[in-house]
């Protein structure tokens, strides 16, 4: 065995990839991740959606198809993978909020609310009722944060604006992390002298201090704030993904970040190594075993073509949901498209059913009859695949 | 160019440490693909913003479609370039490689010289900015050790880039020692500079011209059996991305497949039992800063595999920020404010850990970071070296 070779090499950089990345680290496994580009988390919300139907996500399971991924984690793996991820999260020190049995509802920057599972603690304070006076913060010039949207659908809530100078989300949240500019934005805010009530704000409280600025404006008005996750760039996004990736590496973990997968090896239905574009020549990474977590459609894992779906690393056979005639409906923004069933289908052992290879695991979005809009499911279903699709890698090589 | 995958998702403007901190500059989608829709080859090249990308290519890792807003940025600098007046300073710079030789060359001068005030005032006047002092020529650079050292089957030319050469020639010997002891012949042939400075401060014809003359010398000696091993992360990035790509010089694509980091050939030599080395004890918490242009070259950090074969050796990874000098980019006045506040955020997030020593591979984050974090800066060698050192000592 080469000194070089990975115990487990991770495709694809996102939350399923992360989670098992990490699973596999603290096993004292060698771990290699390869990601094209930033994953699709960090563009998100933050914010962990479970399963949108019931208020207690649990109970939605048993009206899932007996296809669908979550029926593989089962309930117990459910809860077990959400607890695991905030044990995680907290060891990152972006602690995460919630537990398995309650989905809640967090305000958007549209003065609409939407259904979650888990939140930074950041938004743990969001709601949306009638009944209670709300202030709201926005920042001169900044175009992904509208509060006359709220205040539209909503009497008792008002409105202050303040110049930070800067004005879109990236930038601003870059300069709360300025000691002067904090004391400047609390100063300002105290002196509003805002009615009784929670104020919120869009999410640009810091890039990695959140926790501390949300504390202390918090403690020095005596007031809840609360963040509203906006359009990306998502600064709640952001953090989680680098958090995550900042852990992966603190545990050992070896990152290639930014190249395609060109090639693969195998023998007798066994991946030896991948290989990566690389500038100038391509590198070669040997793993025993291989986690193909690259996303559906935005995320490159599954690319479609006029008649056919094609898998892009291994070019394996993807289900599809019938011909392309049946694949969409006629309303755009109807949440059960026919072609979000389209995915690799995996064994209890999150091993592909329609390969041959026998030391590659599959999980994340990619997986067949995964729908994660149509159930709400995104980041719940990527990281409890992921943990569970780990384990099961990990028991194949040991 | 590929600007028409862009899905306009944004995710390249959230690594994008410019956009962060100078409201002027629009980020990587805007500057990148956003406005290549508009860059047609009879119109004029108007938006003089395009300068303060720092070619950093961090939007080139994030990016998950394969678009490079940073290539597409550099091709629209280079146009603008050329349909502009390029200030002095730029003109400077782009000749790094003769002002840093006359530097060498008269180096106690031209040492003291960059440090008296009204020099600096008259460097501020120029365009060049002085917030932390210039890196100090030294007279007995690389370019006059070219012998062979070392004997092996193996055999590597040691790219040592303009840093090392001229400011660091100490270091330089040390690597090249290193080299040595991995029972590899090792020889420093004349060379010029990469032409990353040129190309930076837009001006193409130089930068090939430099790239033309390092190909030829190099594939001279690849031809014989060597193999090209570099140590400044940004000459690498420039022998293997851009002398195949955007200088398309002849045997571009011949020294790109010939050329290693010196740490993913340390490992590979490793890897194939061509050396055993023995690494010594080293109680140390080191910060490793990872140079945007390692990032960049898609092969991860492989000097962190090295550190993990060192007993008693603790790092943390700092991959997130641009150090913020960005080469020559930090040293132009109209850059400074820039450059100082990413030079603080990156210095900041290093120095709240509390490590012993700073280390990197890019001689000018080590400048740039030694300066705000007021740390030791290493080059990822020296600590082989001294674990190495170490082992020998107690054996």
């Amino acid at each position: 065995m080469s000194k070089t070779t990975f115990d487990a090499v991770i495709i694809g950089g996102g939350m399923a990839g992360l989670c098992a990345s990490i699973h596999l680290l603290e096993k004292g496994l060698k771990v290699a991740l390869v990601s094209k580009g930033d994953p699709v988390i960090s563009l998100s919300t933050g914010c962990i959606d479970l399963l949108g139907s019931t208020p207690d996500p649990m109970d939605g399971l048993d009206m899932l198809p007996e296809e669908h991924p979550y029926r593989l984690v089962g309930s117990d793996g459910i809860v077990e993978s959400i607890e695991t991820f905030k044990r995680i999260m907290a060891e990152t020190g972006l602690d995460y909020v919630g537990d398995a049995h309650t989905n809640r509802k967090i305000l958007t920057p549209l003065g609409t609310t939407k259904t979650t599972c888990l939140v930074p603690e950041t938004i743990m304070h969001s709601e949306f009722s009638d009944e209670k006076y709300l202030h709201l913060i926005s920042f001169d010039g900044i175009k992904d944060f509208y509060p006359s949207y709220i205040t539209s659908r909503k009497t008792l809530a008002g409105y202050s604006t303040f110049d930070a100078g800067v004005s879109t989300t990236m930038a601003i949240a870059s300069r709360f992390e300025e000691k002067r500019f904090l004391d400047e934005f609390i100063s300002w805010l105290k002196a509003l002298e805002v009615p009784p009530g929670k104020i919120a704000l869009p999410a640009v409280l810091g890039i990695e201090s959140s926790k501390e600025i949300i504390s202390r404006i918090s403690r020095e008005t005596d007031r809840k704030i609360f963040e509203i996750p906006t359009l990306p760039p998502s600064i709640p996004g952001i953090r989680l993904f680098r958090r995550l990736k900042n852990l992966f590496q603190a545990k050992g973990g070896y990152i290639y970040w930014g190249n395609d997968v060109a090639s693969f090896e195998t023998t007798n239905n066994h991946i030896e190594a991948i290989t990566l574009s690389t500038p100038g020549r391509p590198h070669r990474v040997g793993g025993r075993a291989f986690m193909l977590s690259t996303g559906s459609f935005v995320s490159g894992g599954l690319f479609a073509h006029r008649d056919s779906i094609r898998e892009t690393v291994f070019g394996m056979d993807v289900y599809l949901p019938g011909p392309r005639q049946g694949w969409f409906t006629q309303d755009f923004f109807a949440r059960d498209h026919e072609i979000e069933k389209a995915g690799i289908r995996v064994d209890k052992a999150f091993r592909p059913i329609d390969s041959d290879m026998e030391n590659l695991f599959v999980c994340g979005s990619i997986l067949a009859f995964s729908q994660v809009m149509k159930y709400q499911c995104g980041n719940g279903l990527a990281l409890s695949t992921g943990f569970m699709a780990a384990k099961s890698l990990e028991a194949g090589i040991s | 160019m590929n600007f028409e995958h862009c899905i306009r998702c944004t995710i390249c403007v959230e690594s994008c440490p410019v956009f962060k901190v100078n409201p002027a500059y629009p980020g990587p989608k805007q500057a990148g693909p956003d406005s290549q829709r508009f860059r047609l080859d009879n119109e004029k090249s108007v938006d003089s913003w395009i300068k303060l990308c720092c070619q950093c290519k961090k939007c080139n890792v994030a990016c998950p479609y394969g678009v490079n807003p940073a290539d597409i940025i550099l091709e629209a600098q280079l146009a603008y370039s050329e349909e502009h007046l390029m200030p002095l300073t730029a003109h400077m710079f782009a000749n790094n490689y003769y002002m840093e030789t006359l530097g060498s060359a008269f180096a106690p001068i031209a040492n003291r010289v960059t440090g008296i005030s009204i020099v600096k005032n008259i460097m501020n006047v120029v365009g060049i900015s002085t917030y932390m002092p210039m890196p100090s020529f030294h007279a007995l650079s690389l370019g006059r050790s070219w012998k062979k050292k070392g004997k092996g089957k193996k055999k590597v030319v040691f790219f040592y880039g303009c840093f090392l050469n001229y400011n660091r020639p100490d270091l330089g010997r040390k690597i090249r020692d290193l080299l040595v002891s991995m029972g590899l012949e090792v020889i420093l042939p004349h060379q010029v500079c990469c032409g990353l400075p040129a190309l930076g401060n837009g001006d193409l014809k130089t930068a090939r011209r430099f790239a033309k003359k390092n190909a030829g010398i190099l594939c001279d000696y690849i031809d014989r059996g060597y193999d090209v091993v570099y140590a400044c992360t940004s000459c690498g990035l420039t022998l293997v991305h851009d002398y195949p790509g955007i200088l398309d010089i002849p045997n571009g694509q011949k020294v790109a497949e010939n050329t290693w980091n010196i740490h993913e050939y340390i490992l590979d030599l490793i890897d194939d039992g061509y050396v055993e080395p023995v690494f010594g004890q080293m109680n140390k918490q080191i910060a490793y800063h990872i140079p945007c242009h390692l990032r960049a070259l898609g092969i991860g950090y492989p000097a962190t595999r090295l550190f993990d074969m060192i007993p008693g050796l603790e790092y943390k990874i700092f991959d997130e920020n641009c150090c913020g000098l960005s080469g020559s980019y930090g040293f132009k006045k109209k850059n400074q404010e820039t450059s100082i506040k990413l030079g603080e955020i990156a210095a900041k997030a290093i120095t709240d850990t509390r490590p012993d020593v700073l280390v990197s591979d890019c001689g000018a984050c080590r400048m740039q970071l030694g300066h705000f974090t007021r740390l030791d800066a290493l080059d990822p060698a020296e600590i082989l070296i001294e674990s190495l050192t170490k082992a020998t000592q107690k054996s």
